[in-house]
């Protein structure tokens, strides 16, 4: 197994012209020729090299679960339902302000600020979005910035162009807030044969996000926009089943919406996507179902298990155990994820051989789907 | 360039073939000049222009070339002797005026000069135009070299008066372009009692056409008569030749060439028509009675083949069988431009003698020869231009865009978009303001289930020429699309006239300046205007009206060509290259700047493996520091 070393024109055929792309950002930002634009990757002229990061980097080719998993958390893949968990907990900030603006329990605005006050970071790389909903990355080093990129983000973002862009510079300690496929694609950015690395050393904390679906701006703001100016487009919310809505705050009031008609946009990619709670990542974050104001945590890596426990001694977060029936349905729910992307990817390839951009032992296949 | 007045009368003077028609329409009491721009003919208005003052004569450079011919035909009206010189594309342009004007006829001397560029050098087709003067019926000469294209000129008013019409002269590159030596005569002064004064009813209208057609014919007879005598027609070769060669224009220098190498003087005789329509039918059959094998060489349509075989055909019972060879045949190419190894091609294949070839390492010799001096570089815009910039954006903004949105091209410099150094943005280009024409169709198929964004360019002398129509039919008919147009204050591609948006006329004084802008949103057009240098801006500004998605949409990019700007003004800044932050090859850059951007003074350095400045050509734009993913090209305010 290993990562298939390939260029910009494979990554074009083999992700972007199949739909494939998830939009995490990380062939962006490194060099001339790939950028993001409303929500698409754009190949402004043709890179002629049969090596490039932006091919290697990328969460849909070759992802070698083994590798990555071995390469960030020192284990071999879990393959099970929620990846390596050392210890699973609800979670949310102790501060009621922090609570107060995040979607849930505040976990990940809490957990980034700690890691920036204890120095474990000196910058931190978030989501933002911009008037027009277009969401990218933006690199926060201080509470006040971080407070602003709290709340759930429904739209595909390229977070890591930020990382690459912004690691160039001067900072020496970066922590990204990601997605699963960002998390994946910071793993193998970690995993790298290549010699020419970008600066993947500087990242010292991956808080990863529970994730189903992201969806593609385009489409969505063309929609919305016929029913709201986006300008005066506050926040989404999708209230757990079986609401089946997706919310829409605004300036002047909630605006409903079935989440039927918000489903076309979700990007082809989540089909095909295993991963629901980010594996690779130090620590994952998510909704704990039926419990309000509070977190599904998930501590993955030694670097997660410090930074949690230190942030529960100094009080900044809070944490109680998961009740038995909430692990059960995270673990329904993210192996239903997998076995959905697996039949989705054989459905597509014809074979259960060919996993499309997954690296995974047959026998790990076989056991996710029983 | 030594002017066309330099010398006294009796002198030789060596001269390009325009300067040579210039003078000669000085030698012939030339008072009225009128001209559009266009390789190969550039040098016949630019030459009079020159002397206008000093010959106290009227020269411009007009928006179009049928407004250069109404112009110049005015003058002819009112008594004045007036040339109008053009490409062949140009006829076209011209033709409408011109299938009317050979009805009602010319009062003094007009001389149309048309340029032909057989391989098109410099052009987007290779129209031979001389089967124009056929379809107009107006006599037609073709000058084979320098002292021919003045003395002829000269004539050509002569013949016009005769007449009472048009004369054509038709040129190639190879004759317009060449230098020889010309023994010059006496520039006469123009009439000076210009008036427009018809002297029968309608003699300027189609008043009655059948008629006025009737007449035509008359005047085309009256030149054959004359052609039948005039010095232009030679023979030169034995009283009984094997085979005769019966060329014109460049196609006799081939000729002569061919046949003094391959050693037959003594066989082949040459006759050289400089009178080629209509056809002196006496003087050509009393030649062609000579031998039974005839060969024509002529570029680039078999014209003069054509028109010989018409009058052997008419009269086949006193000449008997011959054997023609030529383009028809197969002998020669019909497209292209001739030189004598084509034409020693011909004659060996017909008279079975080995041709004296090129020796085939003969390219590789020459650039032994001219070493590292002469860097092989491809054709494409020139260091600093502003259109490689205005198209970078072009294609940044249409990536992002994302439509498929494509461009429409026209003619100028910045047809050399469709290559690489315009990174092939240009996807049409036929004929001037076509771009803008096309324009308006593809923005009109919206029913017909086209969803492309449509961008079109056009320089600032070609909307002035052609695109302004095109334009007001694009917001007439409510089309969309958006019109970039290309402004750098100059006729680049044809050598930097001015023209109605430069505010100087031909002889380069203070004219009024028609402005574009003012002229777009006249029509109630959104018009944004860029400065190309800024790519972020332009960018932006492109995508800002491409998404616009309604009706006519302007962009002008404004900015002075590199060469006029080298001209009056020192470099913005000193460009250099960091060599320790450049990333050459590597992931992160792949040579974008020498690969993809192709400014000339860009070059790559093999050694080092990293880009480096020329800077005998670099002309200080830093546009390249923009488009440096590494901040390692480094400009500094020089």
């Amino acid at each position: 197994m290993g990562l298939d070393v390939k260029g910009c024109r494979e990554l074009q055929s083999e992700v972007l012209a199949r739909d494939l792309c998830s939009l995490c950002g990380a062939c962006v930002g490194m060099c001339p020729y790939l950028v993001t634009y409303r929500g698409r990757i754009v190949a402004l002229d043709e890179c002629d090299l049969r090596e490039g990061r932006c091919y290697v980097f990328c969460p849909r080719t070759s992802l070698d679960l083994d590798l990555l998993s071995q390469t960030v958390l020192g284990v071999p893949y879990a393959a099970d339902e929620l990846g390596t968990v050392q210890e699973i907990a609800l979670a949310r900030a102790s501060d009621e302000a922090v609570r107060s603006k995040a979607q849930f329990g505040g976990t990940v605005t809490a957990l980034t600020s700690f890691a920036l006050d204890q120095g474990l970071i000196d910058s931190a790389v978030l989501t933002t979005s911009d008037e027009s909903i277009l969401p990218s990355g933006i690199l926060a080093d201080n509470k006040t910035q971080i407070r602003d990129c709290a709340g759930s983000n429904f739209v595909a973002a390229p977070t890591l162009a930020a990382f690459n862009r912004e690691s160039e510079g001067d900072i020496q300690r970066i922590g990204v807030v990601a997605t699963p496929c960002q998390a994946q694609a910071l793993a193998k950015m970690r995993a790298s044969p290549l010699e020419n690395r970008n600066n993947i050393d500087k990242l010292k904390l991956v808080i990863g996000l529970f994730c189903t679906w992201a969806l593609r701006y385009e489409e969505l703001a063309r929609f919305l926009a016929d029913k709201v100016p986006l300008g005066q487009i506050v926040r989404f919310d999708i209230p757990p089943p079986p609401a089946n809505l997706f919310q829409v705050f605004t300036d002047s009031g909630r605006i409903d919406i079935s989440l039927d008609e918000v489903r076309p946009f979700i990007r082809p990619t989540c089909d095909v996507c295993i991963d629901m709670t980010a594996e690779f990542a130090d620590v994952s974050v998510g909704a704990a179902e039926g419990v309000e104001g509070w977190n599904t945590l998930i501590i993955r890596s030694d670097v997660g298990r410090e930074l949690v426990e230190a942030a529960r001694a100094k009080g900044v977060i809070e944490t109680a155990p998961l009740p038995e029936q909430n692990l059960a349905h995270l673990k329904e729910a993210s192996l239903l994820k997998k076995k959905r992307g697996l039949k989705k990817i054989i459905d597509t390839t014809g074979s259960d051989e060919d996993l499309l951009y997954l690296k995974l032992a047959s026998e790990a296949v076989k056991g996710l789907l029983a | 360039m030594t002017s066309i007045t330099a010398y006294e009368a009796g002198a030789s003077q060596l001269l390009m073939g325009n300067e040579a028609i210039a003078r000669g329409a000085l030698e012939a009491g030339l008072g009225f000049a009128s001209a559009y721009p266009g390789n190969p003919s550039s040098e016949i208005l630019g030459s009079l222009a020159e002397v206008a003052r000093e010959m106290d004569i009227y020269a411009e450079w007009s928006v179009n070339e049928k407004v250069a011919l109404e112009a110049a035909a005015a003058a002819s009206f009112a008594g004045v002797r007036a040339i109008v010189a053009m490409k062949q594309n140009g006829l076209n342009v011209a033709s409408d005026f011109l299938m009317n004007l050979n009805l009602t006829g010319t009062v003094a001397g007009l001389v149309l000069v048309v340029c032909d560029d057989p391989s098109g050098l410099s052009s987007t087709n290779e129209q031979d135009s001389r089967p124009a003067a056929k379809w107009a019926e107006l006599p037609l000469l073709e000058p084979a070299n320098s002292q021919e294209a003045k003395d002829m000129t000269k004539w050509a008013f002569e013949l016009s008066e005769e007449i009472k019409n048009v004369c054509l002269v038709r040129s190639v590159t190879r004759v317009s372009h060449a230098r020889g030596d010309v023994r010059l005569g006496e520039p006469m002064a123009p009439s000076r009692e210009a008036r427009f004064a018809p002297t029968t009813l309608g003699q300027f209208t189609p008043l009655l056409v059948p008629i006025k057609h009737s007449f035509l014919h008359q005047k085309v007879n009256k030149a054959r008569e004359i052609f039948e005598s005039s010095p232009f027609n030679w023979y030169t070769g034995p009283e009984k030749p094997e085979l005769l060669i019966v060329t014109c224009g460049s196609g006799w220098n081939y000729s002569l060439e061919a046949v003094k190498a391959l050693g037959l003087e003594s066989s082949v005789g040459i006759l050289k028509l400089g009178t080629t329509w209509p056809l002196p039918e006496k003087l050509v059959q009393q030649h062609l009675a000579r031998t039974d094998k005839v060969l024509v060489v002529e570029e680039v349509n078999p014209f003069l083949e054509g028109n010989l075989k018409e009058l052997v055909g008419d009269t086949f019972a006193t000449l008997g069988p011959l054997t023609f060879y030529g383009k028809r045949s197969g002998h020669l190419p019909t497209f292209g431009e001739l030189d004598p190894d084509r034409v020693m091609g011909a004659l060996g294949s017909i008279l079975g003698r080995e041709r004296v070839a090129v020796e085939p390492d003969y390219a590789k010799k020459a650039q032994a020869l001219t070493g590292s001096l002469v860097q092989a570089r491809m054709i494409g815009f020139c260091a600093g231009c502003p259109h490689r910039a205005t198209l970078w954006s072009v294609k940044n903004a249409l990536k992002l865009d994302g439509r498929g949105g494509f461009v429409t091209g026209d003619i100028g410099c910045y047809t050399m978009g469709l290559g690489p150094t315009g990174f092939f943005q240009l996807k049409t280009v036929q004929a001037m303001g076509s771009g803008a024409g096309l324009a308006c169709g593809f923005g009109k198929l919206d029913k017909l289930g086209f969803d492309q964004p449509v961008l079109t360019v056009c320089g600032d002398s070609t909307f002035f020429h052609a695109a302004i129509p095109a334009l007001i039919n694009g917001v007439y008919n409510q089309s969309n699309f958006t019109l970039i147009i290309l402004d750098n204050s100059a006729t680049a591609m044809t050598g930097f006239q001015p023209h109605p948006g430069t505010g100087a006329s031909a002889l380069g004084e203070p004219a009024p300046t028609v402005d574009p802008e003012g002229l777009c949103r006249s029509l109630g057009i959104r018009v944004e205007v860029a400065d190309p240098f800024d790519l972020q801006d332009t960018t932006q500004k492109l995508l800002d009206l491409m998404q616009d998605d309604s009706g006519v949409r302007v962009l002008i990019s404004r900015r002075k060509c590199a060469l006029v700007r080298a001209k009056e003004e020192k470099p913005a800044y000193k460009v250099r290259v960091d060599t320790e932050k450049c990333r050459g090859e590597s992931c992160g850059c792949a040579r974008l700047c020498t690969r993809i951007f192709q400014c000339p003074g860009l070059v790559w350095d093999d050694e080092t493996h990293t880009a480096k400045i020329d800077e005998v050509i670099c002309t200080g734009c830093g546009v390249c520091a923009d488009i440096c993913p590494a901040s390692a090209i480094i400009r500094e305010v020089a």
